[in-house]
């Protein structure tokens, strides 16, 4: 449980620096598009920063459902093995 | 070393906007020294006016990152042919940019990058720029991508002249 706690809380930090936002700014559910003004090279970015930091591969395809948080976190959780 | 027809081969930018001279040293996918001479008869100064001061002669800063970008882009390419298959480089994102000082005609600019990270169509690099001994450049984070020519084409008025795929309609007859 900590452990789910502690990387979500990595996972906000790396959304909020490259969108340029406070790690609070950053909810679990807003959309980075919609709400937070990104594009797809933001986007890119941040799968970037996760596969490097995490040490792992997760394919573009899984781009278009890295829309807020909460599903960047499913999708990392599904390609880090995190239970 | 590559020389100047080196880089042509690789880089699809010309005159007056390749703005690399030479790489002087390379380990493919890994890190890149490469050199770009600034002189007077740049086109950037064409339009000084004739009093211009000392410091109106450093080089432009956008033209000096473009520069830096040329060079992460040709470490790019070296490293993974396949990159590029018709596609042109653009630099897409600078991040954690320290200017620490400025080029000006007669200097030689060195930039030294090093790659950082590659996904499909993105390369990620981190690079200096110096002049002699003097670091001028920081570059955090560089961020490049490939993109098909037509994506880039301008849009002329012309629905046929259009090719991207957004504007695929129907060419309608005219009466």
């Amino acid at each position: 449980m900590t452990d789910t706690i502690s990387r979500y809380e990595q996972l906000r930090e790396i959304v909020a620096e490259v969108l340029e936002l406070e790690p609070e700014e950053v909810t679990d559910t807003g959309g980075f598009i919609e709400d937070y003004e990104a594009d797809s090279l933001r986007a890119i970015e941040i799968l970037a920063r996760i596969e490097k930091k995490y040490k792992i591969e997760i394919p573009q395809s899984q781009l278009p459902r890295m829309r807020n948080l909460k599903a960047v976190y499913e999708v990392v959780a599904q390609y880090a093995n995190w239970d | 070393m590559m020389d100047h027809a080196a880089l042509r081969a690789i880089l699809p930018q010309r005159s007056p906007m390749l703005l690399l001279d030479r790489v002087v040293e390379v380990v493919p996918g890994e890190r890149l020294t490469a050199v770009k001479a600034v002189t007077g008869a740049e086109p950037c100064y064409r339009h000084l006016p004739p009093d211009a001061a000392a410091d109106d002669l450093a080089y432009p800063t956008a033209l000096l990152v473009e520069s830096l970008g040329q060079a992460a882009a040709i470490l790019w390419f070296l490293g993974r042919p396949d990159e590029r298959s018709g596609r042109l480089p653009l630099l897409a994102g600078l991040r954690d940019v320290a200017l620490t000082g400025a080029a000006y005609p007669g200097d030689l600019v060195r930039h030294e990058v090093r790659l950082d990270q590659i996904l499909d169509g993105v390369a990620f690099a981190v690079g200096e720029i110096w002049v002699g001994e003097r670091r001028i450049c920081t570059v955090g984070s560089l961020l490049a991508v490939v993109r098909p020519p037509s994506s880039l084409a301008v849009r002329e008025p012309e629905p046929k002249e259009r090719d991207d795929d957004r504007h695929h309609q129907p060419v309608r007859a005219t009466a």
